[in-house]
């Protein structure tokens, strides 16, 4: 087992360096460097930015050297824990992304948990009471849970948000509540604003949740084990928990590995339509922006929490079900 | 069959997001009821604005600060108000009234790339000098007043007596002599001088007279330096240029001590690593920057408290402003700004519709209008329009150095061709839909009352829709072959003449779907047009490497023909969305040395133009309204909607407001609102 991991933990050292190398890459694929951008900006803003100054502007980001000098200048600052300078932030990367990350969390978790709340017991529900009532019902709240692109979602109901509540709109903070420090009211405030978002983010997660659910246990209830179960006189809450659902959860375990990076970058559009200070938005002006440093480190992150996510769901389907056995231990 | 068929579309991201989808929800619901019933003229008001009082006999005696300061004074943090502003402040006189200090000043804006937002509203300008809210005339600013001298090849700046930098040291001739010597000299700062600077390519100096004078010297006339004090170049303040090693000017008494000329190289080296940045440079340009360094001390009526590269960039009351009413009040009445960030320009929108910012342009789309309106009682705000003095909130730019494809270079360098297509387009029908029946149709040529306006018969000069004309004048060109489906023929014999249009989305006008109205207009001329929305970063690239055929964009800023020339004619060799002829720019820019030479009319325009800096301004007028006849008469862009409100004049302000103009000068020179001088405005309750 242990070997097992070493070896798994040694390849995912593998896999993020080439995700170093391929962010950087990706980056630089589009045409035009962060200097062309941000004149594009200012052009589009009405207002000119001359020759000199385009020239002044690549001395000073060093956007004239080689692009594997800019590579391996970028890992030498990884390599002492700096990220590098974000172009359009004029701050350190860290900074940038550390303020935002902590919303993305709070926003992902909230999603998340919202979806397996109700996926799981509505997922059993559906399956011990398939083709009943409650399961047609379920099932087409499902559909039209997955259907329905969530950024359209998000604005239609800031429109109705607008026009019959007068609510503020936008963002995870009231204005008065954006820059104060940490205070029980500017939680409550936080908490205030999670629901929009957190059931955008989460209907479309919920919906397929309930029918992998229910299709897993659907399978399971018709093995011979639970007939075994029943006939042996259980209680039909203890048949259904104790074994299928156990069964059934095995794909959840299979998932986390993208899970994890899904909580950074799995609100990107509704963070974008819904004004929220999360790291998507800032990934997107990051890649429209050609924002180097930034963009590669959040895709970079996104990386290595994909690679930490199936690391952790390897592990753990080899310890949840004790059919999978590792070939050479 | 022509071989360059559609290319694949590239679009960003936002402006998939923005299409009509909430637009189309909102705004054509209600659109033409409720602008039928307001109209143009209640929208539109009379031009207005506060002003410099320059007589110093009108000059207040004595004078008065916000509460919090007096405060201030009394625990003796802070020496008397007085003695703050110095012996020679900076009168204003109030549009309508001497307002009452206090309140907050909400604000909406994009973040770090959004700088123009902050720095419109709150700098003040912090300019040396600046212009009336006409944007015509120059009026003192910073500087108290300036001379010409030499035969214009001397500037003489007179600075006002006893003025304070935000943190209370004297602001005075060696602010400038430093920024030139250690600045502006300083290659690792400055590796390329600026154009601004210079006079046909001769760079100029600055020397101190004495303390409160200031003298910027060139080797040749220079007439034009003091609209460029007054414009938005590298010459223009702290506060626009002061992070590019730009302004004119910069606090020496702060910035020495990340100097390696002063503090030492050992020492700057420490204090960039300390502070992570890559070089001494960087972290120089970021301590000179107004919008990022709160300890920085500036000249502007408000300064930067929580930087712009944070999720609120606010700015307080500068304790020391230079600026004042006729009352003798220290301005600004109102005490702080906050801009908060917004991820989208929708949020924007919809923040501004339901009354959460108090004074806002930035952002606000013209297709909203009727929103807007709808919502005025419920937002408790007011709506105003600012139409630009230029001629285009939408032109089509021809790139005439074009040569991917001779044939349709040959037609784009005919002046016929060229006002064939002019009078191909139905302009009223663009403005009904897209300005809501509130811009002007016609050529490019600025404003009647702009002082290079060349005439009133130049607005409609090939700039009617008259498709008979257009199409005989197409026939006698030599297009008068078509096919089955009525499209000319190119002459060439390589099928039909198509021609591309490069159009960018999520801009203030929406050049996509206008350009889209264009082709169906010019069906009925057999002229194929086909639109192309890009990416603007692709579309750089292609102005870059001359690969543009048609380009849609605005030419704001050009109502100050000769600080804002590049809208006009091939003026710069990069930073544009849409070029009329890079080869031909770069002819200009490099004095005939590289590039192509342009045709007979169009170098003696650029000669006109660049005449026009050498010599006194009654002959620069003249010269830009020629420059401007050539422009409409060879039609080298189509003008089509101009005088319009698109660019950041929709402008909505909370009615507890006042001082507010009903119509202000919409311009990136004037900085608006900052020519309707906001230190001004304050809250009513």
């Amino acid at each position: 087992m242990l070997a097992y991991i070493g070896r798994r933990a040694l390849l995912a050292v593998f896999t993020v360096w080439a995700i170093s190398v391929l962010s950087f890459v990706i980056i630089q694929l589009p045409p035009g460097d962060f200097v062309t951008s941000y004149i594009a900006q200012m052009a589009t803003m009405g207002s000119v930015v001359t020759d000199e100054e385009a020239q002044n502007l690549r001395i000073q980001y060093g956007l004239g050297q080689p692009i594997y000098v800019q590579y391996f200048k970028w890992m030498r600052l990884i390599g002492q824990g700096n990220f590098g300078m974000s172009m359009e932030w004029r701050r350190p990367v860290t900074e940038v992304i550390g303020d935002r990350l902590w919303m993305t969390v709070v926003v992902s978790v909230a999603a998340l948990f919202l979806t397996w709340v109700l996926a799981l017991p509505i997922g059993i529900y559906s399956a011990v009471r398939q083709y009943s009532a409650g399961d047609y019902i379920a099932t087409l709240v499902g559909f039209i849970g997955l259907a329905v692109p969530n950024f359209l979602l998000a604005l239609v109901l800031l429109y109705l948000g607008f026009t019959l509540f007068n609510a503020n709109i936008g963002g995870l903070f009231s204005v008065e509540f954006q820059d104060v420090p940490w205070s029980s009211a500017r939680a409550w405030d936080l908490i205030k604003h999670l629901p929009i978002p957190a059931m955008i983010l989460g209907l479309a997660g919920t919906a397929q949740q309930i029918r992998i659910m229910r299709a897993n246990l659907l399978d399971e209830l018709r093995k011979p084990y639970v007939v075994t179960a029943r006939s042996k006189g259980l209680p039909e809450s203890t048949v259904v928990l104790k074994y299928p659902v156990r069964v059934a959860l095995n794909p959840f375990a299979s998932t986390i590995g993208y899970t994890l990076p899904y909580i950074v970058s799995g609100s990107i559009i509704v963070s974008i339509v819904l004004g929220l200070p999360t790291v998507g938005p800032l990934l997107l002006k990051a890649l429209v922006s050609q924002d180097m440093f930034l963009a590669g480190t959040i895709v970079l992150m996104l990386g290595v929490m994909t690679v930490i996510g199936t690391l952790i769901s390897d592990i753990l389907l080899v310890w949840v079900d004790p059919r999978i056995r590792l070939e050479d231990t | 069959m022509s071989d360059h068929w559609r290319t694949p579309r590239t679009r960003t991201l936002r402006s998939r997001l923005t299409i009509a989808l909430v637009v189309g929800a909102l705004s054509t619901a209600v659109a033409a009821g409720a602008l039928a019933q307001i109209g143009k003229s209640t929208l539109i008001g009379k031009l207005e604005g506060p002003e410099v009082v320059t007589d110093p006999a009108k000059q207040p005696k004595t004078f008065n600060e916000a509460p919090q300061l007096a405060a201030q004074v009394k625990a003796g943090k802070l020496p008397p108000v007085a003695e703050r502003v110095g012996q020679d402040p900076l009168v204003i006189k109030p549009l309508h009234e001497i307002g009452k200090y206090g309140g907050t000043w909400r604000r909406g804006f994009t973040g770090p790339a959004d700088f123009w937002n902050g720095y419109r509203c709150c700098s003040g300008p912090d300019h040396l000098l600046f212009w009336d809210y006409t944007g015509d005339k120059i009026t003192p600013n910073i500087a108290k007043g300036y001379e010409v001298q030499d035969g214009g090849k001397t500037l003489v700046l007179h600075l006002r007596r006893g003025m304070k930098w935000s943190d209370g040291k004297p602001f005075t001739a060696d602010d400038f002599v430093f920024w030139f010597e250690d600045i502006y000299q300083n290659k690792d700062l400055v590796p390329t001088p600026s154009a601004a600077m210079a006079i046909n390519g001769k760079q100029g100096v600055v020397e101190k007279v004495d303390t409160y004078t200031v003298k910027f010297k060139f080797p040749e006339p220079y007439y034009m330096f003091p609209d460029m004090l007054a414009g938005s170049t590298d010459v223009a303040g702290q506060a626009w240029r002061g992070a590019f090693g730009l302004g004119g000017y910069a606090p020496a008494h702060y910035l020495k001590q990340f100097h390696p000329k002063y503090a030492g190289q050992a020492e700057v080296d420490k204090k960039f690593k300390e502070a992570k940045f890559d070089s001494w440079v960087r972290m120089f340009l970021y301590k000179n920057d107004w919008s990022l360094n709160p300890e920085l001390p500036v000249l502007s009526p408000w300064k930067t408290v929580t930087p712009a590269n944070t999720p609120t960039w606010t700015l307080e009351r500068n304790p020391y402003s230079v600026f004042v009413d006729t009352a003798g009040n220290q301005l600004p009445y109102i005490d702080r700004v906050v801009l908060t960030l917004a991820e989208n320009l929708e949020v924007i929108n919809l923040r501004a519709l339901a009354g959460e910012y108090d004074f806002q342009a930035r952002h606000l789309d013209i297709a909203k209008v009727p929103v807007f309106l709808e919502n005025q009682q419920k937002g408790g705000y007011k709506l105003y329009l600012d139409p630009g003095d230029y001629g285009g909130d939408m032109i089509i730019k021809f790139n005439l150095s074009y040569e991917a494809d001779p044939e349709i270079a040959k037609w784009m360098n005919t002046a016929d061709f060229r006002r064939a297509l002019s009078l191909g387009i139905d302009r009223d029908q663009i403005n009904e839909t897209f300005w809501l029946g509130t811009g002007t149709p016609g050529s490019v040529v600025p404003a009647d009352t702009n002082k290079y306006n060349p005439g009133p018969e130049y607005r409609k000069l090939w700039a009617t829709l008259d498709i008979k004309k257009a199409n005989e004048m197409l026939d006698k060109a030599g297009l008068a072959k078509k096919d089955a489906e009525g499209y000319r023929l190119r002459t060439d014999g390589k099928g039909r003449l198509r021609i591309e249009i490069m159009t960018l989305g999520g801009q203030f006008v929406q050049f996509t779907q206008i350009s889209e109205m264009i082709r169906e207009h010019w069906k009925k001329i057999g002229i194929d047009l086909i639109v192309q929305e890009v990416d603007r970063s692709l579309a750089l690239q292609r102005t870059a490497a001359n690969e543009q055929q048609l380009g849609a964009w605005n030419n704001d800023g050009s109502e100050h023909l000769f600080t804002f020339p590049t809208h006009v004619f091939p003026f710069d060799t990069i930073a544009v969305v849409a070029t009329s002829g890079p080869l031909y720019a770069k002819w200009f820019q490099s004095a005939g040395t590289q590039g192509k030479e342009p045709p007979a009319r169009m170098k003696e325009l650029m000669a006109k133009f660049r005449r026009a800096y050498g010599v006194p301004e009654k002959e620069r007028i003249q010269l830009g309204k020629e420059v401007w006849k050539i422009t409409a008469e060879e039609v080298y862009s189509i003008g089509i909607i101009g005088m319009g409100s698109a660019s950041m004049g929709v402008r909505v302000v909370k009615t507890n407001m006042g001082n507010i103009p009903s119509r202000q000068y919409n311009s990136p020179d004037g900085k608006t609102p900052t020519i309707s001088r906001p230190v001004t405005f304050f809250y009513k309750k």
